[in-house]
C-alpha cells in the first residue's frame, strides 16, 4: 500500500502558510530576530518567533477574540487548517490527527505560575487549563472538524517525525484513510531557560554544520502534512512517504553519542525497510541544530551511512530556528516541497566545514530533479527518527 | 490482538532502586516518578537482559514528570531565568522514562511516548499491537505513569475536579508478544477509542463474548490520566484468577472514553 502526501500546512517565523515560507526561503531571508517581541521577559537571545501576537493568530484562525488558547494550539490550528484545505474534500474519508508537542501549553502555564507562586489562591485558572500536551491536539480537532483517531506524541525534538510514523501505521493497518501528522510548539520561558541552562543557545544567528557553530536558536511554529492511502486520492499528490524508522541513541539523556549511533540506525533502518540503496538519496534535510554536539554526531552518522559520498544536505534551522517538537513537521513540509519543486533549501550562515568530517552543506538555493529525500529529527532522550519521501 | 507475558505495577516492586539504577549520580538526579516508572519497567521485563531483548519501548503519560516541571518553572520565576540548574529541565521531558529504560540496557530499538490525556496508555497499547501485527516487533514493552504533586492537586481542586473523584498516581508496564508463548497469561483482543460514552449495559452488549464476561465501568473513584493502566493491570489479575474475559471501560472525568478487552488463553 502506498501512502501519499496530499496536503501541507506550516506556520513559522518566516510567515503563515507554505507559500510565504517558500518565498522567504527562495529569497534567503531568515526568520530569526535578535530577541522575542511577545515573551513576558526578554532573555536577549535570538529566536525564530512567529511575527504575530496571540490575538492576531486567533483572529486569523477564526477562533474568536476571547479565546484563551495556548499559542501552541493557535499555531497548530492554523497549520492544520491549511494542510486539510490543501488536501481537498474528504467527507467520505476517516480522517485523524497525530500531533507532536514537547511542552504543551507551557506558554500559558508559566504566566499562571508567576501569580501562583506569590499566592496559591491566585493565578487565573483558564491560563493553566491547556497545560497538558493533549489540550492543543484536542483544540485542533475541534476547530478543524477532525473526527477520526487522534493522539499526541511527545518525544522531544523528534515528536513530529514520530507523529508521521504513527499516522502512516494507522493508515496501513486500516484504522484511518487519511491522517494529518506533524507538530506544534510555542516559544516559552521554560524551553528558553532550559536550553540556556544547558549552555547551548547561540547569542548570534545559529550556524549549522559550521566549524565555529556555537549553539542553536529556539524557534516556534507548526508543520503538518496530510497522509492518505493512494486509492483515496482526489488529486495528484505532492509526493509519497516511502517509509521511516525510529531508533534510540541509548547514550545520554540529552547529549548525542560521538558516533551518532541512533541517527545512523534511524537512517539505515529506513533505507533497509524501504529497500532503497544509500546512493539513491538525492538530498538530506538534516536535523542540524547548530550545537557543537548535534552537528558533529549527525555528520559522523552521515559519513558512516553514505561511506563518505554524502549527498547534498542542508539544515533549515538557520531560517526557522529549532522549533523542537514542530521541527520534524516543518521539515517534512520543506522536504516534500524540495521534491515537488525540485529545489534544495540552502543552509544559512555556513563558512567553514567541521574539521573532523569536512562536510559542506548546500549553501545556495539549488535546482535539481530529486527523487528521494531523507529528513532527520533527533531529540533528547536519544530519540532519533528518519523519514524518507519519494517523488513517486 | 496480542499476548501478555507480564504485568508489573509500582505496587509490587521486588527490586531495590539501587539494583535498577546502579549509578548513584544518575539515581540522585532522577525524580520520584522517573525512579518509580523505571523500576516498574525493570520489574516487568525481569531486568537488563529482558530490556535488551525488546524490539520496541512504548511509554505513556498524561502529565509527565510534573515535579521536575514545577521545580524548573519555580527556578525561572525566582531567578529571572539566570543561572538555572538544568537537571529538572532535562528530567522534565515526557520521554524521560522511555529514554532511561533504553539507557539501562543500551537498547537502540524503537522508542516512543504518547501524551494524550486519558487515552495515553491506550495510544501506547495501540502502537504496540499494530507493530506486533505488522511484524515490525515480536516483543514490546508498553507502560504508563503519572505522578500526583501537591501543586497539581491544589490547582485541580481550585478547578473543581475532586467533587466525586479522588486523585491518584501510579506506574504500570506490560510485556506484549505477537504470538502466545509458554509464559503468556492473557490476550488483548481489543483496544478502542469510543466516539461517545457507553453505559455498563451498552459495554456488555457491544463487547462481551459471553455471560461470564466481567464488565468494569466506574471501578473506583480514582482519576488520573493513566489510571486506566492500573485497571488494565487489575483486569489481567482477574483473568489469572480464572475470569474468561474482562471488558474495561475508562474515561477521564467523563470524556474521551476507551475500551480494552482482555481474554483468557
Amino acid at each position: 500500500m502506498r501512502i501519499a502526501v496530499s496536503g501541507m500546512g506550516i506556520v513559522s517565523s518566516l510567515g503563515i502558510g507554505v507559500e510565504a515560507n517558500m518565498v522567504a526561503i527562495g529569497r534567503e531571508e531568515s526568520g530569526i530576530v535578535s530577541e522575542s517581541r511577545f515573551l513576558p521577559v526578554s532573555l536577549a537571545v535570538p529566536v525564530g518567533e512567529v511575527p504575530f501576537s496571540n490575538e492576531e493568530l486567533a483572529l486569523r484562525a477564526g477562533v474568536g477574540e476571547y479565546c484563551v488558547y495556548s499559542r501552541t494550539a493557535l499555531l497548530g490550528i492554523l497549520a492544520v487548517q491549511e494542510a486539510l484545505a490543501d488536501s481537498g474534500e474528504g467527507k467520505s474519508l476517516r480522517t485523524g490527527l497525530v500531533s507532536g508537542t514537547s511542552v504543551g501549553g507551557m506558554d500559558r502555564t508559566e504566566i499562571f505560575y508567576a501569580d501562583y507562586l506569590a499566592d496559591p489562591e491566585r493565578g487565573r485558572l483558564r491560563e493553566v487549563a491547556m497545560h497538558d500536551c493533549a489540550a492543543s491536539t484536542l483544540a485542533i480537532v475541534r476547530h478543524c472538524g477532525i473526527e477520526g483517531y487522534t493522539t499526541t506524541v511527545s518525544t522531544a525534538c523528534s515528536s513530529a517525525a514520530n507523529a508521521v510514523l504513527t499516522a502512516a501505521r494507522l493508515i496501513r493497518c486500516g484504522i484511518a484513510d487519511r491522517m494529518v501528522a506533524g507538530g506544534t510548539e510555542a516559544l516559552s520561558l521554560f524551553t528558553l531557560g532550559g536550553f540556556g541552562s544547558l549552555m547551548i543557545l547561540d547569542k548570534q544567528p545559529c550556524r549549522p554544520f559550521d566549524a565555529d557553530r556555537a549553539g542553536l536558536n529556539l524557534g516556534e511554529g507548526a508543520g503538518y502534512i496530510v497522509l492518505q492511502r493512494e486509492d483515496t486520492l482526489q488529486k495528484e499528490p505532492y509526493a509519497y512517504l516511502a517509509g521511516g524508522a525510529n531508533a534510540n541513541d541509548a547514550y545520554h539523556q540529552t547529549a548525542s553519542s560521538a558516533s551518532g549511533e541512533g541517527c545512523y540506525k534511524a537512517m539505515s533502518d529506513t533505507l533497509r525497510k524501504v529497500g532503497v540503496a544509500a546512493d539513491k538519496i538525492d538530498y538530506v534535510n538534516a536535523h542540524g541544530t547548530g550545537t557543537p554536539n548535534n552537528d558533529l554526531s549527525e555528520s559522523r552518522a552521515l559519513c558512516r551511512l553514505f561511506a563518505n559520498k554524502v549527498p547534498p544536505f542542508s539544515s533549515t534551522k538557520g531560517f526557522t530556528g529549532h522549533t523542537l517538537a514542530a521541527a520534524g513537521g516543518m521539515e517534512a513540509v520543506f522536504s516534500v516541497q524540495a521534491l515537488h519543486r525540485g529545489v534544495i533549501c540552502p543552509n544559512l550562515n555556513f563558512s567553514r566545514p567541521i574539521e573532523e568530517t569536512g562536510l559542506i552543506p548546500v549553501t545556495e538555493r539549488r535546482e535539481a530533479p530529486l527523487h528521494y529525500v531523507l529528513s532527520n529529527s533527533l531529540g533528547f532522550g536519544g530519540n532519533c527518527t528518519s523519514l524518507l519521501f519519494s517523488k513517486d | 490482538m496480542c499476548y501478555i507475558e507480564a504485568v508489573a505495577t509500582h505496587l509490587n516492586l521486588t527490586h531495590d532502586i539501587k539494583e535498577v539504577v546502579p549509578d548513584a549520580t544518575l539515581r540522585r538526579r532522577m525524580s520520584r516518578i522517573v525512579k518509580m516508572a523505571t523500576a516498574t519497567a525493570f520489574e516487568c521485563t525481569g531486568g537488563v537482559p529482558g530490556i535488551a531483548e525488546l524490539d520496541a519501548i512504548v511509554t505513556a503519560t498524561g502529565l509527565g514528570c510534573l515535579a521536575d516541571s514545577e521545580r524548573f518553572l519555580e527556578q525561572i520565576h525566582r531567578t529571572d531565568g539566570q543561572m538555572l540548574n538544568p537537571t529538572p529541565f532535562i528530567q522534565s521531558t515526557f520521554n524521560t522514562v522511555g529514554a532511561q529504560i533504553a539507557l539501562l540496557a543500551g537498547n537502540h530499538c524503537y522508542n516512543m511516548t504518547y501524551v494524550h490525556r486519558g487515552r495515553s496508555f491506550e495510544s501506547a497499547l495501540t502502537d504496540a499491537m499494530l507493530q506486533l501485527k505488522e511484524g515490525d516487533a515480536c516483543r514490546v514493552l508498553a507502560g504508563a505513569f503519572d505522578e500526583s504533586t501537591p501543586t497539581q492537586h491544589h490547582i485541580m481542586e481550585r478547578m473543581g475536579f475532586w467533587r466525586g473523584a479522588e486523585d491518584g498516581e501510579g506506574a504500570v508496564f506490560t510485556l506484549l508478544t505477537a504470538t502466545a508463548t509458554s509464559n503468556s497469561i492473557a490476550r488483548i483482543s481489543k483496544v478502542e477509542f469510543l466516539p461517545s460514552p457507553l453505559s455498563e449495559r451498552q459495554c456488555r452488549e457491544k463487547y462481551a463474548a459471553g455471560s461470564g464476561t466481567r464488565v468494569w465501568r466506574s471501578l473506583d473513584k480514582t482519576v488520573y490520566p493513566c489510571c486506566s493502566a492500573m485497571r488494565f493491570a487489575k483486569a489481567v489479575e482477574e483473568i489469572r484468577k480464572g475470569a474468561p474475559e474482562v471488558v474495561v471501560y475508562n474515561d477521564y472525568f467523563g470524556k474521551e472514553p476507551t475500551i480494552i478487552v482482555l481474554q483468557c488463553l
